[in-house]
């Protein structure tokens, strides 16, 4: 009896160490995010071999400051404050999180039924914080998700027999607000950078979808502001000051797309496309459209002819951003390779590192402090192994605002 | 006699259409200065083909000129203008787009859609195929009547103008889909019932507005729920009642004595057995020549299809257009059953004894009077769109490829650049 005690006492106590072990030097901190934020110091300086900034360069045997969770200075001869806490890694590549602009992960299926105009309904309040989804993407590098509210997803394939889709068909019409998150946090307060980052279209090329979206928009048209909650977010989204996502699955929907677009000319729509969106490259140049597409090599109808839609897309000038093929865990874990197939095919090495970084997150309109490792912005950063876009490359930590949220399970990574 | 292929509606939105392209030309002359309209306005010349113009012979060697996507002139001897853009159609045949009565294409298919402009979809993969194919007009439908109700869904005329929504519809709602016949008891009565609605309503109607004292009587109050039956009633739309039994077929022809509606019958397997009857009352019907249905062993009147159909209608006099067994365009299952060898199923119905000229008539300009676009597509007419085709052989031969398809003088479609058909050749 007594001995049964002592080793129940004894493994209480030796799980309560291990524990605190874990939380104090952060290597489980891919586990409890939580316990990782509350641990950072106050200044923290990068040393690496490459810094691929993205938007200004590479720099090569390069330091990032950051203090208060920002990149305070980054370059070469930079001073490292004596307080910081010096992360060495001369054989990493520092790179931005990635940045995945329209997603459900996380999230349950949208409702079904006929066109609705719900402006005033929000993403945010259908958030599930603990869900091991976004402990696992960010191992896949992401550190910023825009959340969709509703979606059809993305339309996969073509067949003889019609359109196929992931997930199910939701209600057609405004779908209402989309919110800006990182995958980490206990709560949404913790989880969301943007609670109405933008506006949701699922548009349709018939009668019915276009009468409900175009009286809803009219309702909101010439007014500066208003107290009902179904019109202001419109209100918002009609002067611009947040961006229109919109689903528009077939190139000969975008046509009718851009009549019905054509009397709101504040208004700063982002495409969500589908399959074929090549053959109105032009007119989305033209229109000056930003375009999200799903990271993948598509055949041309009823044929086995590739085509790379991003590369030719972005040949013409159109702005693209680069999503994951599914809302699952694993679609985010292979989303680089299926960057690196793209440019394996012709897209701009320069084009598809934006295309995930700071293209989605000018698209959310959070360009202004994340996408890019650039001073001023959020530290939102990975240490990899190598370039993000070579197949051999691993993710080695993960840090959003300054803080690692995320370390590989198996201690350093290494090409083995 | 009564009018004919539903021509007063669509002048009346012609001549819309036409001031909208002239207010349109003018903004544009005032900003753009390259305009893709602008393109178009150099005169397009096809010379060298034998042009089978349908409604005027065959001209051997002949020109044709196209200005502001119309045809301006046809002949043997015609000047080409200097920078004209030239297409050769030597040891060619050039005839008129073909027309598809029915077809599946270039609407997306959403459910309960009521306006087919809202849908349509120029870069459906059938629209590329039915340009390859030949076909540059086409009535496409959606929805259908349900439940008890005998009238439903809509149609609409377009043009398989790949790419190019602005040039797709050319007339919305141009039949009204009905569906009655005999093993549909219920549907019929209502039929009738609702037009005898409409009808008493339309006499009530006509009554007070010749009524010298209109402040003495009240106007008649339209009915809900009959507009469909009210433009039958008046003529503006042929109903489309699908009658493969010469049985159907007359109960179908009763309805046009009774209620002098315009009718189309369609899948009229039959109508060889009842050609006179059909004649008489001037309704239009489309066949399917090589579809086989056997006969009827307990009647003993003549019954099932026949070969020969065609042929038969034609010595009645009934105006009729061909189509597929298939309205589809299918780049799988069997080859020949779809609208990618219309012209194969009108040689069936010369297999049967039908003149070529009719033959053809049924899959041009007979085809675009059914569904009531003569009036622009259907033949090589100056004044008429250029809805052009180039073949490198006899429509009717099995060898024979399109070459070139034009919509509205513009090349939509070269068998040199498809995927699917460019390096197929034949020793000829």
């Amino acid at each position: 009896m007594r001995n049964i005690c002592c080793y129940v006492l004894l493994s209480i106590l030796t799980c309560g160490s291990l524990k605190a072990e874990g939380f104090g030097d952060g290597r489980y901190a891919g586990n409890h995010p939580q316990a990782a934020l509350e641990a950072a110091t106050e200044a923290i300086a990068i040393k690496a071999d490459r810094i691929d900034t993205v938007t200004s360069g590479v720099i090569e045997n390069g330091i990032i400051v950051i203090t208060d969770g920002r990149i305070k200075a980054i370059g070469n001869d930079i001073e490292i404050p004596d307080v910081a806490e010096v992360i060495d890694v001369p054989d990493k590549t520092i790179f931005p999180g990635i940045v995945n602009p329209s997603s459900r992960i996380g999230l349950s299926l949208p409702p079904t039924g006929g066109p609705a105009s719900n402006p005033h309904y929000r993403v945010v309040d259908e958030l599930y914080p603990h869900q091991d989804q976004y402990k696992r993407i960010l191992g896949a590098g992401f550190t910023t998700m825009g959340l969709l509210p509703g979606d059809r997803g993305t339309m996969s394939y073509y067949s003889g027999y019609g359109y196929f889709f992931g997930g199910r068909s939701p209600i057609p019409g405004i779908t209402g607000q989309g919110a800006v998150i990182r995958p980490t946090g206990n709560n949404p307060e913790e989880m969301i950078v943007a609670e109405s980052g933008f506006i949701m279209i699922y548009f349709q090329a018939n009668d019915k979808v276009k009468k409900v979206i175009k009286s809803a928009l009219d309702s909101a048209k010439n007014k500066a502001n208003s107290d009902d909650p179904k019109v202001q977010p419109l209100v918002e989204a009609l002067e611009g000051r947040i961006p229109t996502f919109v689903v528009c699955n077939l190139p000969g929907e975008m046509l009718h797309l851009f009549e019905l677009l054509e009397p709101y000319d504040k208004m700063k729509p982002v495409l969500i496309a589908g399959i074929e969106t090549h053959l109105v490259a032009e007119e989305l140049a033209k229109r000056k459209i930003p375009v999200i597409l799903p990271a993948r090599i598509d055949f041309k109808r009823n044929t086995r002819t590739r085509i790379n839609v991003p590369r030719l897309l972005d040949e013409v000038g159109v702005k693209i951003a680069l999503k994951p093929e599914s809302n699952s865990v694993r679609g985010h874990e292979d989303f680089l390779m299926q960057v690196a197939e793209l440019v394996k095919s012709g897209l701009n090495r320069q084009v598809a590192k934006k295309a995930i970084t700071v293209n989605p997150a000018e698209m959310l309109a959070i360009g202004y402090r994340l996408g890019s490792l650039d001073v001023g912005k959020d530290a939102n950063l990975l240490i990899l192994t190598g370039d993000p876009l070579d197949v051999g490359t691993k993710i080695d930590k993960v840090m959003i605002e300054g803080k690692i949220v995320y370390e590989a399970p198996w201690g350093q990574a290494t090409d083995e | 006699m009564k009018l004919r292929g539903g021509k007063p509606l669509m002048n009346k939105k012609h001549i819309h259409h036409k001031v909208l392209i002239l207010l349109l030309a003018q903004a544009l002359s005032a900003t753009v200065v390259d305009s893709p309209l602008f393109a178009n306005e150099r005169v397009t010349a096809i010379r060298g083909g034998d042009l089978y113009t349908i409604t005027d012979g065959i001209i051997k060697n002949g020109t044709i000129l196209i200005e502001g996507g119309k045809i301006s002139d046809i002949g043997q001897k015609i000047g080409i203008p200097k920078d004209a853009n030239v297409i050769d159609a030597g040891g060619k045949i050039v005839m008129p787009g073909l027309v598809a009565v029915s077809a599946e294409a270039g609407v997306i298919g959403y459910p309960n859609i009521e306006k087919i402009a809202d849908s349509l979809d120029p870069f459906d993969f059938s629209v590329s195929l039915a340009l390859a194919s030949g076909i540059t007009t086409a009535m496409v439908s959606a929805g259908r009547p349900s439940g008890s109700n005998p009238v439903g869904g809509t149609t609409a005329v377009i043009k398989t103008s790949y790419g190019d929504l602005d040039q797709m519809l050319v007339k919305e709602s141009v039949v009204q889909p009905v569906m009655i016949s005999n093993s549909e008891w219920l549907r019929k009565t209502t039929f009738k019932q609702n037009l005898r609605k409409a009808q008493d309503y339309l006499r009530e109607l006509a009554e007070y507005q010749r009524s010298e004292d209109k402040k003495k009587s009240e106007e008649p109050k339209k009915p809900g729920g009959l507009d469909e039956y009210i433009r039958l009633l008046k003529r503006e739309v042929p109903a489309l009642i699908s009658a493969s039994t010469a049985n159907d077929i007359l109960a179908d022809l009763e309805l046009v004595d009774q209620f002098d509606i315009r009718m189309i019958l369609t899948d009229a397997v039959e109508a060889w057995i009842v050609a006179e009857e059909i004649a008489k009352r001037d309704v239009r019907v489309i066949i399917t020549p090589r579809q086989k249905v056997r006969p009827n062993e307990d009647l003993s009147a003549p019954s099932g299809s026949n070969l020969e159909i065609g042929a038969i209608l034609r010595k009645a006099g009934v105006k009729f257009a061909i189509i597929p067994p298939s309205t589809s365009f299918e780049t799988w299952g069997v080859v020949g059953r779809d609208l990618m060898a219309l012209p194969m199923e009108a040689a069936f119905a010369v297999s049967g004894g039908l003149d070529e000229q009719t033959a053809l008539e049924a899959i041009t300009i007979t085809a675009a009077e059914i569904i009531g676009v003569a009036d622009r597509v259907g033949s090589l007419q100056v004044g008429k769109d250029a809805d052009i085709i180039i073949l490198d052989g006899h429509p009717f031969h099995h060898k024979t490829f399109v070459d070139t398809t034009l919509i509205n003088g513009k090349v939509l479609y070269e068998k040199s650049k498809s995927i699917y058909f460019a390096h197929i050749t034949h020793d000829k």
